[in-house]
């Protein structure tokens, strides 16, 4: 489980992260979103522990983040940009990461090596962005981590790759229990993976749900009214409402079998529920407080 | 699960090694180079290759020598750039993000990289050093306790400048400001002292410019190379008919070597603090030029000082030529240069141009501070210039007046240092008589019949606290007062016109001088001949019958005449002193003599000595009467009778450490 709680982070007279607080339950995989400058890389740094936070607690599995060795032996972190030394090849990486991971797995090495298909021996600079990013995430995963924290982690790769590389997280999520936060500016990219997602704005985290929960506290509906009813009737509390031809779309505050009994008393001809989107969910979640969810969404 | 690494990593450690394998590669094939074209010469000229076959004091001479003069600047430049390739992720947010995500902590992170840092600085001595070891053992040169007073001293100077480096490198967040900061630190003691001594000398009234070297102990290369010394002993070897076959290296020691080990010392703590500073360090830090919270300021208003007091003076001195300031002009410039240094430190702490909004608060101080240290040292609130010390301050006075030096210890010439104290307090006194004469456009002495002259007096007294106080006036001398009783002319006059004065000029007065020798040049002949310590104690008892009796060492101030110096035999005669401190350390003086014809003494000396004959005994004036206006010259001869001695050399020559 990692817990962030109060998080203050202040960079001279800027205050990065203003009392922020994360909770990813162990297992799950936590999505965490807000727009560019929203603060999410700079806490990831907390919970690498690249930086000290000014206030709060950053934990992870119970234990204080900061200096504690043993603790981030058992941490894979990929960051929105990996460094790695300038004349190195993947190999000479791979036996860095060894002689600090005390876990890392030569057979998993070896086999990721096939998937990702990259030449060990080629020096890394020379490889594309996307490549880089692909090596980071063979070195990585490697290493066994019992917790991964992934800052942008899927930019630059191609749609294939992509799937490869979620499909690869999602393996380790189900076969060793692998707690992993994922920080992404964009909710369409997360909404297939994540279970749990917070969103984030201004150093602060606004919302924190799992996917089940809003799923369950919203409801998206396909209506057919009556002959002669031509406008959504105003008793019905619609966070909103279109309409395509005679159909009507309906998004309300309400799980379905709610909404079904308050549109029974209206004889639709026509009533389907239909998934909500990710990022449907935040914008009429959110869409009431003066934030800027469209830069979330974009 | 525990991590790999506690307080060192081999991975990490290897890693930087490898990394930066030119760099210690390179350095360890420069100083291979220096063993292998010694093995080279010595093949090819075996002890003709500036060793004794079979001396191997020699080789710790080599040692010393080279612990001495290079190993300091090599440990400084050197230093730097490992400090600069080890440190260097802290100075990327990338690299510091990589490095404080690995699973170790900062101790870890911290000893790995110095001990790898230290290992690089280190391989390339090694390297030398064990071929230097190989080439002399292989010519019988070996000499263990020199080679190991080497290795200890090549690790104090090594290990103190990696961790002033490595402070450095806590100290800045940024990859250039480090070796920028490190050399600043490095140097700062001196051009400080340089900096304030030109300052004050344009305030205080016959203030010295020299470099005091007060706190010279934190510019350690200066320092070191300053009192860190080979001191070498060498036995001259004659045959049996006594004739000079070779100087052998009887002894040889490291002059001070305790001081590397002081140095050491501090650079434990500086590592210590160091280290403090990268528990503190924040990562977010990185590409600042400074990464220590605490030290902005310190910086900010560091470098405006520093600006103020060089560029102030420098725009200064583009505009006025006086030798004392003129305060609110300087005082502009220091505030325009000091302005110039305070927005550019907080430009480069702000990595912004844009700083002055709301800045004027910070310039305010600094204008502030710059107008409280001129009003201060042009009032003088210190007393620094009319500052005489008591005599039982002194430890010892140096006076230089007329060309000579004369150096008094209390205790001993009490009388003779109080009338030094009365010259030098009554031309303190006289600070505004002297500069307003100074302002006056006084005719050229070139004129001869000026009734006043300017002479220097510098003197210097080191107290018995062992600080040095250094004063040099410029002070006119006028016919008029130099026989006016109390001014500082007649004060002056009497001084150096006093018989005590001339025997001391000349060391006849029992102050531990011995003649060890000098020089005589005949321009009648176009020849010079060496003195020998037995000639030259001849000729300074002869010119010490003459001072008394009155027929040298008068100073005739105000005859800055041609003429006069026509009237001198043409010749040139100096005579050497030695004077033993502690074993081995001496201190020399000499002194020309200008011999006239009036010093029958010295004169019949020099002919008794057979170093002259009356056919020298010729005159400036009669030898170039071209140059002093007279008519007549006599024909110059070579005495065919004159015969040289042959010069007698001492049987030990000891080349010690001049004090």
């Amino acid at each position: 489980m990692i817990e962030v709680n109060g998080l203050t982070k202040r960079f001279d007279s800027f205050t990065a992260l203003d009392e922020a607080a994360v909770t990813v339950p162990a297992g799950s995989v936590y999505g965490l979103v807000g727009p560019n400058g929203a603060g999410k890389s700079t806490l990831i740094r907390h919970l690498t522990g690249i930086y000290r936070q000014d206030a709060g607690t950053v934990r992870i599995g119970g234990e204080d983040v900061w200096e504690n060795d043993a603790l981030k032996a058992r941490v894979g972190v990929i960051p929105d940009d990996w460094y790695y030394f300038s004349q190195s090849t993947i190999r000479d990486m791979c036996r860095f990461y060894r002689g600090f991971y005390p876990s890392f797995s030569m057979e998993r090495y070896e086999k990721l090596k096939e998937v990702f298909g990259i030449d060990e021996k080629r020096a890394i600079r020379r490889l594309s962005k996307g490549m880089q990013k692909q090596a980071a995430f063979w070195l990585v995963l490697s290493c066994m981590p019992d917790y991964l924290i992934l800052d942008e982690p899927v930019d630059g790769l191609d749609p294939v790759m992509r799937r490869q590389v979620w499909s690869l997280v999602m393996g380790d999520v189900s076969q060793r229990g692998t707690t992993v936060l994922v920080s992404s500016h964009n909710l369409r990219e997360l909404e297939d993976v994540c279970d749990h997602v917070g969103i984030m704005d201004r150093g602060k985290v606004l919302l924190e749900r799992s996917l089940a929960q809003l799923q369950d506290n919203m409801v998206k509906l396909q209506v057919v009214f009556q002959d002669g009813v031509t406008e959504v009737p105003p008793e019905l509390p619609a966070l909103h409402a279109s309409k395509i031809g005679r159909i009507h779309t309906l998004i309300m505050r309400m799980n379905a079998q709610e909404a079904a009994e308050r549109l029974a008393a209206y004889n639709p001809l026509l009533v389907d529920a239909v998934p909500l989107t990710l990022e449907e969910i935040f914008i009429y979640e959110l869409g009431g407080a003066d934030y800027a969810v469209k830069d979330i969404v974009l | 699960m525990r991590s790999k690494t506690l307080y060192f990593n081999k991975t990490l450690f290897l890693k930087d090694l490898s990394r930066f394998w030119p760099l210690w590669g390179g350095a360890s094939f420069i100083g291979a180079l220096f063993p292998l074209a010694m093995l080279s010469k010595l093949l090819r000229y075996g002890g003709y290759a500036g060793f004794s076959a079979g001396a191997p004091l020699e080789m710790t001479k080599l040692y010393y020598e080279v612990l001495q003069a290079a190993v300091p600047v090599v440990c400084l430049l050197y230093g730097l750039l490992c400090a600069m390739a080890v440190w260097n992720y802290l100075y990327n947010a990338r690299s510091a993000g990589l490095m404080h995500t690995l699973p170790i902590r900062r101790e870890g992170l911290f000893v790995t990289s110095f001990l790898a840092g230290a290992a690089m600085l280190l391989i390339p001595f090694a390297v030398t050093g064990t071929l230097c070891v190989l080439t002399s053992a292989a010519f019988g040169l070996f000499e263990p306790v020199g080679l190991l007073v080497t290795i200890l001293g090549v690790l104090g100077e090594s290990f103190f400048y990696f961790s002033s480096a490595t402070l450095a490198a806590f100290i800045t967040g940024n990859a250039f400001a480090m070796p920028a900061l490190y050399l600043l630190l490095h140097f700062l003691e001196a051009i400080l002292d340089l900096l304030l001594s030109n300052f004050a000398r344009g305030f205080i009234f016959g203030f010295s410019t020299d470099y005091t070297g007060l706190l010279e102990f934190l510019s350690p290369t200066v320092y070191l190379y300053g009192n860190v010394m080979t001191n070498a002993e060498y036995r001259q070897i004659t045959n049996s008919a006594g004739e000079y076959v070779r100087n052998e290296l009887v002894s040889v020691r490291m002059e001070n070597l305790w001081i590397i080990a002081v140095y050491a010392l501090a650079g434990a703590a500086l590592l210590a603090f160091a280290f403090a500073l990268y528990r503190r360090r924040q990562s977010e830090r990185a590409g600042d030029v400074v990464a220590v919270g605490w030290m902005r300021p310190f910086f900010r208003y560091g470098v405006a000082a520093l600006a103020a007091l060089l560029g102030g003076q420098l725009i200064y001195s583009m505009f006025w030529y006086d030798d004392y300031f003129k305060m609110a002009p300087l005082a502009v410039c220091m505030v325009l240069a000091g302005a110039i240094g305070y927005y550019g430190a907080s430009m480069l702490l702000a990595k912004t141009l844009r700083v002055f909004r709301g800045s004027w608060k910070g310039l305010a101080l600094v204008a502030a501070g710059i107008a409280v240290v001129c009003g201060a040292l042009k009032m003088d609130v210190f007393g620094a210039a009319g500052r005489v010390p008591e005599i039982s301050q002194i430890q010892r006075a140096e006076l230089n007046v007329d060309n000579n030096s004369y150096t008094f210890y209390p205790g001993e010439e009490d009388e003779l240092l109080e009338q030094v104290r009365a010259v030098h307090a009554a031309i303190a006194a006289d600070r505004d008589y002297i500069l307003n004469l100074e302002r006056a456009d006084l005719p050229s002495l070139a004129d001869e019949e000026a009734p006043w002259t300017h002479t220097t007096f510098s003197l210097t007294y080191i107290t018995t606290s062992g600080q040095k106080v250094r004063r040099v006036y410029y002070v006119p001398l006028t016919r008029e007062r130099l026989s006016q009783s109390g001014t500082y002319d007649y004060l002056l006059d009497r001084l150096v016109n006093s018989q005590e004065m001339r025997l001391k000029r000349i060391h006849a007065n029992g102050d531990g001088y011995e003649p060890t020798g000098g020089s005589i040049y005949l321009n009648s002949r176009d020849e010079g001949y060496d003195l020998s310590d037995r000639e030259a104690a001849a000729i300074l008892e002869a010119l010490a019958r003459d001072a008394v009796a009155g027929r040298w060492g008068q100073v005739n101030w105000l005859d800055t005449r041609e003429e006069t110096r026509g009237t001198a035999y043409a010749m040139s005669l100096s005579l050497s002193f030695r004077q033993s401190l502690d074993q081995n350390k001496f201190r020399h003086d000499w002194i020309d003599i200008s011999v006239r014809p009036e010093m029958t003494a010295v004169t019949a000396c020099l002919m008794e000595l057979g170093l002259v004959t009356s056919a020298d005994l010729v005159t400036y004036a009669e030898m170039y009467p071209e140059e002093y206006g007279g008519e007549s010259s006599r024909v110059r001869t070579p005495p065919a009778e004159a015969v040289w001695p042959e010069t007698v050399s001492e049987s030990v020559v000891v080349m010690g450490t001049v004090g």
